[in-house]
């Protein structure tokens, strides 16, 4: 306003865009539109899968789907319930064995390791990430099952089956293909996610907060566990969320050793099925509209949960970031 | 006068070969302020980390020749670094808060040491913020976080907690670089109170600072101490050429 | 002292748990990969590479037409995908830099880089294969091109953003129009991070399954008709693995190898170009 009444004139700096060459523009248009493919991919297939399911929505409605338990083609009947237990149980145990290993992980890389193993080990564990799921139910299938049938869970069923309370968890017929085998697979898999989120996120601890905690006579441990995990602690929410995405959407690593079995059951050695192990199992063979429908359904709500949840990471991760700028 | 540490024949190699400190012989007397000076890069930072063996956290460092602390080599394989830096604080460039309340911060140290009770430890921390005379300030936010503090009160926060230990002596790294002048002077004026009760060793790159708040003074160049004396002898009468040039501003 | 003690031994029990952490998570990738070595190389042979599969329960035959099929559904899948990622990381780390609008995308992106597969897939057969009334290869490219795309995207982001901005000032001076300061300069700058890039997502998207379940779905015969169904080798690992025949499941292993150790071969060469041209990290 002063500037006006000193009567000087703002003139606004030209734009780098748009140029008087017309290939400016029209590779400018070009890029936009190339950008907004993204945008255009994620309501595309929002809407799709809406619309393809529509005739499940109507019939079922939202929670009379998620909540029930049955899944019958045959009397054309179908809800969510028993695949959202699927998913919701073996999600969580991967994420129960994952997060601890790949903490373990972060410290042991950022911390402790002498330098020339840092960067080996930490590839050698982020390779994990690269081999593809199918190699992980494979694998999971021929090799880890019949380890577990027969070494690991009766080892679990004659101790901690005979635990009060955790007992249930592990009784039944130990078969190998079973809810706690996948969710074994599913935590190797993501492993690597978490471990290199962490990873990232302790090496944004400055140095001169770490060193100031060991001048007041702390042992190592005591600055990772007083210091660097707390100064980390939204990236690591943000790697377990990101995890728990991944965990959630995986598909063919769990489609071996699950069993398929449309089942709530209380022992981790039942089979079951996730979401993804029915849309893989049951997608091409849906013989009417329903099944069909409830299966774009399934899609539908496995679409916005992920969504949901890895938006939600990306929150974390990206607060966490704004509020320690890689400080060094 | 007492003699509270004896550095001889200080050698200090960064990564096993290139040379850091050379032949630094200097003694530091009980309740007083030693000040380091020197232009940037010569070693005296790297001194001060000698002391309370932080240089121990990076792998490939080495010393040679003594520090006698309480009559014992500091340097020596024995010594048990939790112990000597619980001895020995020490308080940065620029304020290092951990993620946690005031209150906490300045109890961690105290807690490290197995002290859980609550009456202790809020009598403890009390004592320390008073010491570092930031307590008028935080006595009602003492469960706030301690990101919620300026960066000066962050500093005094920081010397508090270094403070609430009991240390013997305090090791001072340029800590008023990242503050305006007034909290600057506050910083000094404590400086100045606390060596009372405890030794105090302090970098800074601040001539002024140095000639108003040590008694002593050592000037340090590309790794070597060039001279050691009574502060007002090293700003007025130095002996050195080299330090007389550098105290009055001819290179820097 | 006796505490003291007690916390030194704390922080060494705690640091010697986590370098088993680390020990676990190799112990996981030599075994795994130990078992595709040990399994996979059994079936390895010329035949199994140049044939097309032998009839159900008769043994022997290859999998020519899974090696095709697979690499016409991944070539095409480049073809479509790369273009639109590059171009719309440019735009993003271009035109939109700084903007508020670049900032939404690239995080819509991000999360799009990790959404279920298998959902690209359903997606796919609604607009592809439920339309047209069948399987086809192009549905496959095409669902493989959609998971591409946000990664390749955010490579290009991030690579050009690595580019000096000085670099581009130094062009504009010299009276360069934009696009051709983008091209000419900055391009050039980031070709090598870019290249790399798109070589990772290749062999992301070479190793997916879910998404071709559904829209490429599986070919026994021979087939280079991308209107038509097509095998692949990750689907044909699915089928064979889960079938009834020994020889099948031999079948499975030595795809498996093949196509694990490509990816793995591509992805560490990937990385060890980005470490060296960008620094550590």
């Amino acid at each position: 306003m002063k500037k006006e009444a000193a009567g000087i004139k703002t003139q606004k700096t030209k734009n780098l865009i748009l140029g008087k060459d017309p290939f400016d523009l029209l590779f400018y248009m070009v890029t936009a539109v190339a950008a907004l493919a993204v945008l255009a991919i994620t309501i595309g297939i929002f809407f799709i899968l809406v619309r393809e399911s529509y005739p499940a929505i109507k019939k079922f409605g939202v929670f009379g789907f998620i909540f029930a338990k049955d899944w019958d083609p045959y009397r054309e009947i179908f809800g969510a319930a028993t695949n959202l237990f699927g998913t919701a149980v073996t999600t969580c145990l991967s994420l129960v064995i994952a997060i601890p290993v790949a903490i373990g992980i972060a410290i042991f890389v950022t911390e402790i390791a002498p330098d020339f193993l840092k960067g080996p080990i930490g590839g050698a564990i982020e390779l994990l990430a690269a081999i593809p799921s199918i190699i992980y139910g494979l694998w999971g299938f021929f090799t880890l099952a019949p380890i577990m049938a027969n070494h690991v869970e009766p080892l679990l069923m004659d101790t901690l089956g005979k635990l009060p309370l955790i007992g249930p968890l592990f009784q039944g017929t130990p078969m190998g293909i079973d809810m706690l085998t996948a969710s074994v697979i599913l935590s190797i898999m993501i492993i690597p996610f978490t471990a290199s989120i962490a990873r990232d996120s302790f090496n944004l601890t400055p140095e001169l907060v770490k060193e100031s905690a060991y001048a007041v006579g702390a042992t190592r441990w005591e600055v990772v566990k007083n210091v660097v995990i707390p100064y980390s602690r939204l990236g690591i929410f943000g790697g377990v969320a990101l995890s728990l995405g991944r965990a959630l959407g995986e598909t063919m690593a769990v489609a071996f050793v699950l069993g398929n079995n449309h089942q709530i059951t209380t022992s981790l050695f039942d089979a079951a099925a996730t979401i993804t192990v029915t849309l893989a199992n049951e997608f091409t063979e849906a013989s009417s509209k329903m099944y069909t429908a409830s299966l774009f359904y399934l899609a539908l709500l496995l679409f916005v949960l992920s969504f949901i949840i890895l938006a939600v990471a990306k929150f974390f991760l990206v607060r966490y970031q704004k509020k320690y700028p890689g400080e060094q | 006068m007492n003699l509270d540490m004896q550095i001889k024949g200080l050698n200090f190699y960064y990564g096993g070969r290139h040379m850091a400190l050379q032949n630094i012989n200097l003694d530091i007397y009980k309740n007083t302020v030693t000040a380091l000076i020197g232009p940037s890069g010569c070693g005296k930072t790297t001194l001060l980390r000698c002391f309370n063996r932080m240089h121990d956290l990076y792998p490939g460092n080495k010393y040679e020749g003594e520090i006698i602390f309480q009559n014992r080599n500091i340097l020596s394989k024995e010594t048990d670094l939790i112990d000597l830096r619980s001895r020995i604080g020490m308080v940065f460039q620029k304020p290092t808060p951990f993620p946690m309340t005031i209150f906490d911060n300045v109890a961690y140290g105290l807690r490290l040491r197995g002290i859980r009770k609550k009456s202790v430890l809020s009598e403890k921390v009390e004592l320390a913020l008073k010491q570092s005379a930031i307590w008028d300030e935080v006595k009602d936010k003492l469960h706030q976080s301690a990101y919620a503090l300026s960066g000066g009160q962050q500093q005094r926060l920081v010397i508090a907690r270094a403070l609430a230990v009991e240390p013997e002596a305090l090791l001072f790294d340029e800590p008023t670089s990242a503050l305006d002048p007034i909290s600057t002077a506050k910083i000094e004026e404590l400086i100045d109170g606390l060596k009372e009760n405890v030794t105090i060793i302090i970098v800074t790159h601040n001539l002024q600072q140095a000639a108003r708040i040590s008694e002593w003074t050592g000037f340090l160049m590309l790794g070597e101490l060039v001279e050691f004396d009574r502060t007002e002898k090293i700003f007025t009468v130095p002996k050195e050429k080299l330090t007389e040039d550098y105290v009055t501003g001819r290179f820097g | 002292m006796k505490r003291e003690q007690k916390r030194k031994l704390q922080s060494v029990v705690a640091l010697t748990l986590s370098m088993l952490a680390a020990l676990f998570g190799i112990f996981w990738l030599v075994f795994i990969l130990g078992s595709v070595l040990v399994h996979g190389a059994r079936a390895l042979n010329a035949s199994f590479f140049l044939n097309d599969p032998t009839p159900p329960g008769v043994t022997g035959g290859g999998m020519r037409n899974a090696f095709v099929g697979q690499l016409l559904i991944t070539l095409f899948a480049t073809i479509m995908g790369v273009p639109v990622g590059i171009l719309g990381g440019t735009f993003l780390a271009e035109y939109a830099r700084g903007k508020r609008l670049s900032h939404y995308v690239s995080m819509l992106a991000d999360i799009m880089v990790t959404v279920p597969t298998i959902v690209v897939g359903t997606f796919i057969y609604a607009i592809m294969v439920k339309p047209l009334g069948h399987f086809s290869g192009w549905a496959g490219a095409v669902a493989l091109a959609v998971i591409m795309i946000p990664v390749v995207l955010r490579t290009t982001e991030n690579m050009l953003t690595l580019v000096p901005w000085t670099l581009r000032e130094a062009a504009f001076a010299l009276g360069a129009p934009y696009y051709k300061v983008i091209i000419q300069v900055v391009y050039r700058g980031a070709i090598t991070g870019i290249f790399t890039g798109v070589l990772l997502s290749i062999a992301r998207v070479a190793g997916e399954t879910a998404p071709l379940l559904f829209t490429s779905f599986n070919n026994s015969f021979f087939s280079g008709n991308m209107n038509g169904p097509i095998a692949s080798l990750t689907v044909t690992i699915f089928q064979y693995a889960m079938g009834p025949y020994d020889d099948w499941h031999q079948q499975a292993w030595a795809a498996a190898l093949v196509i694990t150790f490509a990816i793995l071969l591509v992805t560490i060469v990937g990385r060890m170009v980005i470490k060296l041209r960008y620094g550590k990290k």
